[in-house]
């Protein structure tokens, strides 16, 4: 399971692309990949891509704001990023906002956050 | 709508028919009865329209479906058919279509359940008449009237059937209509929605005010959405937590919102209701609300030089 969502690095900030389910041993591969990436390289954060996922249970939620937390006690920071309306609706009405977790509109934005601009040349 | 769309939208399959039969206590005996009677119907027709016409163009509420002679004649035959229809001997799937549609016209047009009932009437007077002068067994006009009578009820409820289904399909598009009226988002600067919000909100309505703030944020890859309550005749413990959480979503995409038209009336309440606002922006304005949105993309409102 190990590797199955390869976390990118551009300049000071990482990236990772969610498009498969989070289930399990996949979510917790991820988490484990997203601090041990942070530890051993020099990073503003990461940003985390969910565009592709159509739901987000309440254990994702979990996953994600647990990477936001522990990203922050090692004086980094996690944002996500493309979470769609319908998802963001249903994760409010079950009453769970993921209080502390940063989010962006787009990776553009979220990218941004870190400190890093995307710009022609 | 469609005749066909009645059958659908009043789920008359056969199921039904068979039960709504059953309750009019019309059986296959009326229907052969009826079938029997047929040679006398089509003597009759002709002249139990023009009767029937008669009653129709006698008044001027009813009159004013008939402008023009080709009218009047498209519909005596269409009357003819119905009538004769009545003796057919069948009433299943096709016998029920064929009477939707002539609910359906009728709906269509304009003309009131009263007219169709009242006319309705006429038919019978007209066909009790001729029963019973064309058969003389006494016994054998009453059964052959009831016969009649059972598929003639059975008719009308069908009619009305129709017309309270357009109804409800009109009222049905209205209430669409209402809805995409009620959460107009404005496009106010690059990265800037608002949402003017005018009359009550309740759970339905504070469904989609979230479901269209979220779709339209995404879509215009706004930064900041404006809630103007303003036009809220009433803030409530209700109300007030479908704005909360409408904020938090919108935090989570990843926009922020800001919440204007705080009288001071309403902010007492919030206050006095001790709703937790503190997650959102929130101004007495919408004019210092849209410079606040403006401070958060990065620009300023600024008087032109000279």
């Amino acid at each position: 399971m190990r590797g199955s969502i390869p976390i990118l690095r551009i300049g000071p900030v990482l990236l990772a692309t969610v498009h498969i389910d989070l289930r399990d041993a996949v979510a917790e591969a991820f988490q484990e990949d997203v601090l041990t990436s942070m530890e051993r390289t020099k990073t503003a954060g990461i940003v985390i891509d969910i565009s592709g996922l159509d739901t987000v249970d309440s254990y994702v939620a979990r996953i994600l704001a647990d990477i936001g937390r522990t990203a922050g006690l090692m004086g980094k920071s996690a944002v996500i990023v493309g979470l769609r309306p319908e998802v963001a609706a249903t994760l409010v009405r079950m009453g769970y906002a993921m209080e502390g977790m940063r989010t962006a509109l787009n990776l553009d934005e979220g990218l941004r956050l870190l400190g890093y601009r995307v710009a022609r040349v | 709508m469609t005749y066909r769309g009645y059958v659908t939208q009043l789920k008359l399959d056969d199921a039904e028919i068979q039960r709504r039969r059953a309750f009019f206590e019309l059986t296959e005996e009326d229907l052969a009865r009826l079938a029997a009677l047929r040679p006398l119907a089509e003597r009759y027709t002709d002249a139990v329209v023009e009767d029937f016409y008669k009653l129709l163009l006698g008044h001027a509420d009813t009159r004013k479906f008939f402008t023009d002679d080709a009218t009047l004649r498209r519909v005596k035959r269409a009357q003819r058919d119905y009538f004769l229809g009545l003796f057919v001997g069948r009433c299943d799937a096709a016998y029920v279509e064929d009477r939707l549609r002539v609910g359906a016209v009728h709906e269509r047009i304009g003309m009131e359940p009263k007219w169709y009932l009242g006319a309705y009437r006429r038919y019978l007077e007209l066909l009790f008449e001729r029963i019973s002068a064309d058969i003389h067994d006494p016994k054998q006009a009453r059964l052959s009237y009831e016969s009649l009578q059972r598929l003639v009820f059975f008719d009308m409820s069908l009619a009305i059937d129709t017309y309270i289904a357009a109804n409800l399909e009109t009222i049905g598009r209205h209430q669409a209509a209402i809805r995409e009226l009620s959460t107009p988002v404005i496009k106010v600067n690059e990265g800037i929605l608002l949402l003017p919000l005018v009359g009550a909100v309740d759970s339905l309505r504070a469904q989609q005010i979230m479901e269209s703030v979220l779709v339209r944020v995404i879509e215009e890859q706004a930064k900041v959405i404006i809630l103007d309550i303003a036009g809220v005749p009433v803030v409530d413990t209700k109300v007030a937590d479908n704005l909360v959480k409408t904020t938090a979503a919108v935090k989570l995409i990843g926009a922020q919102t800001i919440l204007t038209g705080i009288s001071a009336q309403v902010a007492r309440t919030i206050v006095q209701l001790g709703v937790d606002v503190s997650t959102m922006h929130t101004m007495s304005s919408l004019a210092e609300g849209i410079e606040l949105a403006l401070s958060l993309v990065g620009k300023v409102i600024s008087a032109k030089a000279g």
